[in-house]
């Protein structure tokens, strides 16, 4: 991979390039940090006048710069009131990130430790700044995200404690302007515990930009299923039916999640993302310590001109762990996705196992799909294995199910949802699957009716 | 029921049936045999409706209606079924996911009400193990890894499903152990009644052993060329399709 560095100097060549720190970012005040987040966020703010923008020749923004469109100023936006409706029932506690914000709750779930960033030791402050996001310093907006730090939500799941219900947390950004929310989730030796990322980005055709960064260190033993939903919306467009969708030239949702895997630690995720004009999941696991284990999956649905990127990373770094990794992406219309999946098995670590399935949709002519899988090995006793294929409806199987009396546009769906299925059906909660069944049909469903709109736009 | 009148159709610009004429009533079971080539499988796929055919004259009626105006999903609601001779895998579909969705525009199609899903569970418990396949085959998807045997089973029992009032079996019986094809008869012969009909393509004499034919057609050259009772069908398999004048290679 292409470190930062050594591509700055050819855009600084070719472009006029734009450090992210010239853009008039309206940054906000530090608010009660600890000190230690406070020096974390200066040096972060500093090191931003080092970073330039990505463009297209930035190579994990290759097929993405040319949404990012950052020229333009934006605000930091306020919390606004956090009017939360769920969705879909399920038994759950829930958390509300609003613009960033943890807002005020009454949980008080034994054996789970929930604070505002500004509430923090000294000892939890440094933890934040160990997780892995915050350690890259390939992530340009994650350093953006550090640079603005105002407030995040610090958990913490004591040692051998399996907490029953899942954890939902609800990442909402309303309104113009950027927002940049913060999590820190620690598991404890033999702990257990299973986060629910619901993130929104609502804005009424006004330019919008959210830019998240979640750090998770599972220690040994312990076990983290991670379920996180990108549902876009633009209440402007779809005000009553919750129509995933994000329709204005400038909603951007950025977010990068970083792993920390110990000694038999499992991590499990499920990544459900319905495209906004610019949608993006880093999504970067490290394998630490001997025997950890971890299967990353994701559905990636695109329609209209939306674009959504997928860049994950697995680093086997100790010997003996195993990582799974299952995507499937269907591109409508015009939209783009990027999968691009990196499997690095560093020299020690003998006895890997690892293997990565990405399989992707086309459902029009004009959609794109890049997918880019990438194995770096070092050790030599390591058993690794990527498989990717594009394809388009199968038109066997639509005739086949047109044979026994089903419209054109009802063999179409159930062949396209059928492609994500798989996945859909293995997510851990049976509430939640079905939740993604039903969004993932009505995304579909509202295919034409969005694709004729899109034309309109020309 | 159906009537099949001076019928060319061709793929790719090149004629395949060449003026077929066939008439099949209620109640009856046609077994239609010929050489490899004949257009057997074509005249299966024309029925059904496949795009990838042309029909370039003739006509076909059905129950009354111009069966060539009807889109594919027209014809299957009417009552037309084609139990594939090469079964496609849909993998991400289950049997019962589609199967509903199948019924429900039938029903819908004859003004009736959607089936609930109790009863479409029952309905479906049953005619799976009516064609002996294990009920997990329901939730796995449509041909799913499922041996060719297994494959031709579900067709039949996609067929008890939707119980239509034609039912054409493409070469349903080739690559069937005697198992295997025991149940496929039971499931044809399951269906039989006076208001429906049936028409199966087959190479093989020994299909008929267990669905008794009412009437056995010869296809050779894109045409039929002799019809008879169930005793062609023997005639055929003692002395081949040398004596009908066709060079059986010719075709192949």
């Amino acid at each position: 991979m292409v470190g930062w560095a050594s591509t700055k100097k050819l855009e600084r060549k070719e472009t006029d390039m734009t450090a992210l720190s010239t853009i008039e970012f309206a940054l906000p005040a530090a608010g009660k940090l600890p000190e230690s987040l406070q020096l974390y966020r200066q040096k972060s703010k500093t090191g931003l006048t080092e970073i330039a923008s990505p463009t297209r020749k930035t190579e994990s923004w290759k097929y993405s710069a040319k949404r990012l469109g950052l020229q333009e100023s934006y605000a930091c936006v306020t919390p606004p009131s956090a009017d939360y409706q769920p969705v879909y029932a399920l038994d759950c506690d829930t958390l509300i990130l609003a613009n960033g914000r943890l807002q005020s709750h009454d949980l008080n779930i034994s054996g789970l430790t929930i604070k505002a960033f500004a509430d923090l030791s000294d000892a939890e402050a440094q933890r934040v700044q160990s997780g892995l996001v915050a350690q890259s310093n390939d992530l340009q907006f994650a350093t953006l995200n550090a640079a603005c730090l105002q407030d995040g939500v610090y958990l913490s799941v004591d040692a051998n404690t399996h907490i029953a219900k899942p954890l939902k947390l609800v990442i909402q950004h309303t309104g113009e302007g950027m927002s940049f929310p913060r999590i820190f989730l620690q598991l404890g030796k033999g702990a257990s515990i299973c986060l629910i990322e619901e993130l929104n980005l609502i804005a009424d055709d006004q330019p919008a930009f959210s830019n998240g960064v979640c750090d998770i260190v599972v220690e040994e033993n312990a076990k983290l299923q991670y379920l996180r939903m990108n549902l876009d919306q633009s209440s402007s467009q779809f005000t009553a039916s919750q129509q995933p969708n994000c329709k204005h030239p400038n909603c951007k949702h950025i977010g990068a999640t970083g792993v920390q895997l110990m000694r038999n630690a499992r991590f499990e995720s499920y990544c459900l993302a319905l495209g906004s004009a610019l949608g993006r999941h880093d999504l970067r696991v490290k394998m630490l310590e001997p025997g950890a284990e971890c299967s990353l999956n994701g559905v990636c649905v695109t329609r209209n001109k939306q674009h959504y990127d997928n860049h994950t990373c697995i680093e086997h770094v100790a010997p003996h762990c195993t990582s799974h990794e299952n995507y499937r992406c269907i591109a409508d219309d015009q939209s783009q996705i990027v999968f691009n999946g990196r499997i690095h098995i560093h020299r020690d670590a003998q006895k890997s196992a690892g293997s990565m399935s990405n399989n992707n949709l086309l459902l029009s002519s004009k959609a794109e799909i890049d997918s880019k899988p990438e194995l770096e090995i070092y050790a030599d006793d390591v058993k690794c294995a990527h498989g990717t294929t594009i394809g388009r409806l199968n038109k066997h199987e639509v005739y086949y199910l047109k044979t026994r009396g089903l419209s054109e546009e009802q063999a179409r769906l159930m062949l396209t949802l059928g492609f994500v299925l798989e996945i859909v059906r293995a997510v851990p909660l049976d509430e939640v699957a079905e939740f993604w069944e039903q969004t993932l049909s009505k995304a579909l469903l509202t295919q034409s009716e969005l694709s004729l709109e899109s034309s309109d736009d020309e | 029921m159906l009537r099949i009148q001076n019928l060319h159709a061709a793929i790719e610009e090149q004629e395949i049936l060449k003026g077929l004429n066939l008439d099949v009533k209620a109640g009856e079971v046609h077994a239609i045999m010929g050489p490899n080539g004949s257009g057997k499988s074509t005249l299966s796929q024309v029925l059904a409706g496949n795009e990838e055919y042309g029909v370039t004259a003739g006509s076909v009626s059905f129950a009354g209606e111009d069966l060539l105006a009807l889109s594919i999903e027209e014809r299957a609601r009417e009552g037309l079924f084609l139990a594939f001779q090469y079964p496609v895998e849909i993998p991400g579909v289950s049997n019962l996911q589609f199967l509903k969705t199948a019924l429900n525009n039938r029903r819908q199609h004859h003004g009736q009400g959607e089936v609930n899903a109790a009863s479409f569970m029952k309905l479906a418990r049953e005619k799976i193990k009516q064609v002996n396949l294990d009920p997990s085959f329901l939730k796995r998807g449509v041909n799913e890894g499922f041996s060719g045997g297994e494959k031709k089973r579900n067709e039949i029992m996609q067929m008890l499903m939707l119980e239509p009032k034609l039912a054409i079996l493409d070469e349903t019986d080739s690559g069937l152990d005697i198992d295997a094809l025991r149940v496929v008869a039971d499931g044809v012969n399951a269906l039989r009644s006076p208001e429906r009909a049936v028409i199966m393509i087959t190479h093989y004499q020994r299909l008929l052993d267990y669905i008794v034919p009412d009437y056995v057609h010869v296809l050779a050259n894109g045409e039929i060329i002799k019809s008879g009772g169930k005793e062609l069908a023997l005639e055929l398999e003692e002395k081949g399709y040398g004596w009908l004048g066709i060079d059986e290679e010719a075709g192949a």
